[in-house]
């Protein structure tokens, strides 16, 4: 007998009670029929997705799928390898990052990174926060202690580290390391930030400082971010993709994509079932 | 056996358990009913001192979902089972709550009298049993289909149950108001038993499509 599940067409959908509040929220990222290619291998296909701002945008999908790619590519990342070819295009705020007079500079200091393995410099925690700062051209000590202040305070680490602000940053916890990073891309007052599983390296309390730290964040940035772990995606995201294959096979809001997904592997992907 | 085989068992056993329960509350409404005529007071004793495997059966259910939700953090449609589950166990509960009360009025009220009034709400529970059997197997067929007909079926005993309630109304002195007042009371458990089974209904839709459904 044909399950009653897949047979919804017979269920009058009017009658349904829609609970849609969608507001109207601006694109900080629209990406149109992006194509991906590393040498002969295609790891991006025909990718489409407008990403609002001020909310978090969860990428999910199993190893190889494309969606640490497709987080590089958002800050033109991937064109570092040489073999890599793109066709499509990405607009942020509304300009194509692939355009040939499209400053890469300019967009990398809009959109800020933070990787799995936390990386600051081997320098003092002061030095890392003042870093990108001083490179464009922030020289006033007065100026640049604020922006550490800032910095540290809008990545929940001032506290902790107030008092050593001179020390080796390697000599921070690992939790307090990402922090760092974090913090580090706050100093040049990005508005993107791209987190590519920016908590797999962390302890299980480090972790939700940083899922905590993420939903203060989004008031005043948006977040993109690769996760591996579905809870995590489920508990701090407004937005999920999941990626396979190189492919969006869904893409809505998280609350969507957790109870009633559209797609069967969708389903078996966040249930455990594969991947 | 799939990634996730023992999950899956244990969401299978959740739905059998439910699937059990729902059998021992349709038996208890049906022995609730039949007592109505037969007025065998060691079996109305029985029924009642039943409700309390019932009841248990509800707590099984409650501690199995809540665990399943602790340790296996079920999501989409595992999610919407297991709080299916929760729904449909605690609905079948009171089901079973409403089969002892119809009982205890049934005691009160004095034998053989009054067969019109018991013949039509034999009529109504009829049908309202026929609701809970279909919601029973629409739960474990999944049938969306079959829980949308439990909306018509609900229809036909509410009208029902106006139309008793306005011929208690009209009934001779001889009745006195205790015996009219049990038969009013039983008429309301029935077409409450009805509107649970519709209820049951909206769930099984919602375990399938994710979508709340007003059946009532």
């Amino acid at each position: 007998m044909m399950l009653a599940s897949e047979d919804k067409s017979k269920v009058d959908m009017n009658d349904m009670i829609q609970r849609d509040t969608e507001e109207d929220r601006q694109s900080v990222y629209r990406v149109d029929e992006l194509n991906l290619w590393y040498g002969e291998d295609q790891a991006l296909k025909n990718v489409e997705m407008d990403i609002p701002e001020n909310q978090v945008t969860a990428i999910i999908g199993p190893s190889g799928c494309g969606k640490s790619t497709f987080i590089k590519t958002l800050n033109r990342l991937t064109e570092m390898v040489p073999s890599v070819k793109t066709t499509g295009g990405i607009y942020y705020r509304d300009q194509n990052i692939f355009d040939k007079k499209y400053k890469v500079e300019l967009l990398r200091t809009k959109v800020g990174m933070v990787f799995q393995n936390p990386n600051p410099f081997p320098k003092s925690i002061y030095e890392n926060i003042v870093y990108g700062p001083k490179i464009h051209g922030i020289k006033d000590k007065k100026v640049l202690d604020e922006i550490v202040e800032n910095s540290l305070r809008g990545a929940a680490l001032w506290d902790e580290v107030k008092d050593r602000l001179k020390e080796n940053a390697f000599g921070l916890s690992g939790g307090q390391q990402q922090r760092l990073c974090i913090a580090r891309c706050l100093a040049v007052e990005p508005d993107v930030l791209l987190m590519d599983e920016p908590t797999s390296a962390l302890d299980p309390i480090s972790t939700l400082k940083i899922e905590e730290l993420v939903q203060e964040l989004k008031k005043n940035y948006s977040i993109i971010i690769v996760t591996h772990n579905m809870q995590q995606a489920g508990r701090i995201s407004d937005n999920t993709a999941f990626f396979l294959n190189g492919e969006v096979v869904e893409y809505d809001k998280t609350s969507k994509i957790f109870s009633s997904p559209e797609d069967k592997r969708t389903e078996d992907y966040i249930s455990g079932r594969f991947g | 056996m799939g990634v996730r085989g023992s999950y899956e068992q244990e969401l299978n056993q959740l739905k059998k358990d439910l699937f059990v329960m729902g059998e021992q509350v349709i038996q208890a409404f049906s022995a609730s009913i039949n007592l109505l005529q037969t007025q065998d007071k060691l079996e109305m004793e029985q029924l009642i001192e039943n409700d309390a495997k019932i009841n248990q059966a509800e707590l099984t259910i409650h501690d199995d979902a809540t665990m399943m939700i602790a340790r296996q953090q079920p999501v989409a449609t595992d999610l919407r089972t297991t709080i299916v589950a929760l729904k449909i166990s605690s609905d079948l509960e009171r089901v079973g709550d409403l089969a002892v009360d119809i009982v205890k009025a049934s005691r009160r009220m004095e034998e053989k009298k009054n067969e019109e009034e018991i013949n039509a709400i034999l009529e109504m529970a009829e049908v309202a049993q026929d609701m809970l059997k279909k919601a029973m197997l629409a739960y474990q067929e999944r049938d969306m289909m079959k829980a949308q007909q439990i909306a018509t079926m609900d229809d036909t005993v509410d009208k029902k149950y106006r139309l008793y309630i306005q011929s208690l109304f009209t009934l001779t002195d001889e009745t006195n108001a205790e015996q009219t007042t049990q038969l009013a009371f039983i008429g309301r458990y029935v077409e409450r038993i009805a509107d649970y089974a519709t209820n049951l209904a909206e769930w099984i839709v919602y375990e399938s499509s994710g979508k709340h459904f007003d059946l009532n």
